[in-house]
């Protein structure tokens, strides 16, 4: 049996309202849905961003129209709630987070991944993430993000142009 | 410092982003089954937006319905019930129905004298 047929059984168990079947597409996708939270909003978050968009899928499960796709359709939904949570958290980060480039003698290793991300919009940072860590298409981020393959395209354009900036000292 | 073009910059930065990304989590995935579990509703619910417009749907219908099964007010009558009962006319007159309770005449005559009635 496949791994999408096993997510389909699991996602029409939950439907019929099977807890233990949700239960396990949690522990199935859970690794993946928080490093896309760690991306996007950081490490003190992500867990209880990832945990209440769990809640809100179990409540919209109905609404999942491909049943196999029940990981993209989680992802957005953590995805959206990200968005949610930095804008409850704008301008926290930057100043927490980030040093001034000019005073590092190697700017490259004295900036972390994240002091990196966190000078990106959002949908930058899913965008690498997505890229680089899961290692996913264009075709394949575009409905987590709710853009088009093309948008994708361009905003990973503008996030890597970004990152050089910010790594060789030039803020973003 | 290091001279790398911007290419090999994003590299290395994207290289840092998959350590950063896979180191594990505070919570292992059995645990946070567990809390997850423990804080799901009663039952898995259709999408608020649908049952509001079901709802909205349902409305519709009953006002559609109870509006096609009232009662009509006494003695009124559709403009061809109307046209039915009314008395015979000659071929002069111009019968222009307005409503179910009004109707007017006119009366063509050739000497410019014009009879006119409402009924």
């Amino acid at each position: 049996m496949s791994v999408e047929t096993t997510t389909a059984d699991l996602v029409h168990a939950a439907l019929a309202g099977s807890r233990d079947a949700f239960g396990s597409l949690v522990e199935s996708h859970w690794d993946r849905l928080v490093r896309l939270a760690r991306s996007v909003v950081g490490d003190a978050e992500a867990e209880d961003v990832v945990q209440d968009s769990l809640v809100v899928a179990w409540t919209r499960l109905a609404g999942l129209s491909d049943p196999q796709r029940f990981g993209a359709w989680a992802s957005r939904i953590v995805f959206r709630r990200c968005l949610r949570a930095n804008r409850r958290q704008r301008g926290r980060v930057a100043l927490d987070a980030i040093p001034e480039p000019s005073q590092a003698r190697d700017p490259e290793a004295a900036l972390s991944a994240w002091q990196v991300l966190a000078r990106l919009a959002p949908r930058q940072r899913a965008v690498l993430h997505l890229t680089a860590v899961e290692g996913m298409t264009d075709a394949e981020i575009a409905p987590v993000l709710g853009i088009t393959p093309a948008s994708v395209r361009a905003h990973r354009r503008r996030a890597r142009a970004a990152v050089a900036r910010i790594v060789r000292g030039g803020g973003s | 410092m290091k001279t790398l073009d911007d290419e090999a910059l994003v590299q290395s930065f994207e290289e840092r982003l998959r350590t950063h990304a896979r180191r594990p989590g505070a919570t292992s995935a059995s645990v946070a089954r567990t809390r997850v579990l423990a804080r799901l509703p009663e039952a898995s619910r259709p999408v608020p937006w649908m049952r509001l417009a079901a709802a909205a749907a349902l409305v519709v219908v009953l006002i559609v319905a109870v509006w096609l099964g009232s009662p009509r007010p006494a003695g009124e009558r559709t403009a061809g019930q109307t046209l039915a009962f009314a008395p015979a006319l000659g071929p002069n007159v111009v019968t222009w129905v307005i409503d179910s309770r009004t109707t007017v005449y006119f009366v063509l005559s050739r000497d410019g004298s014009e009879t006119r009635g409402v009924s």
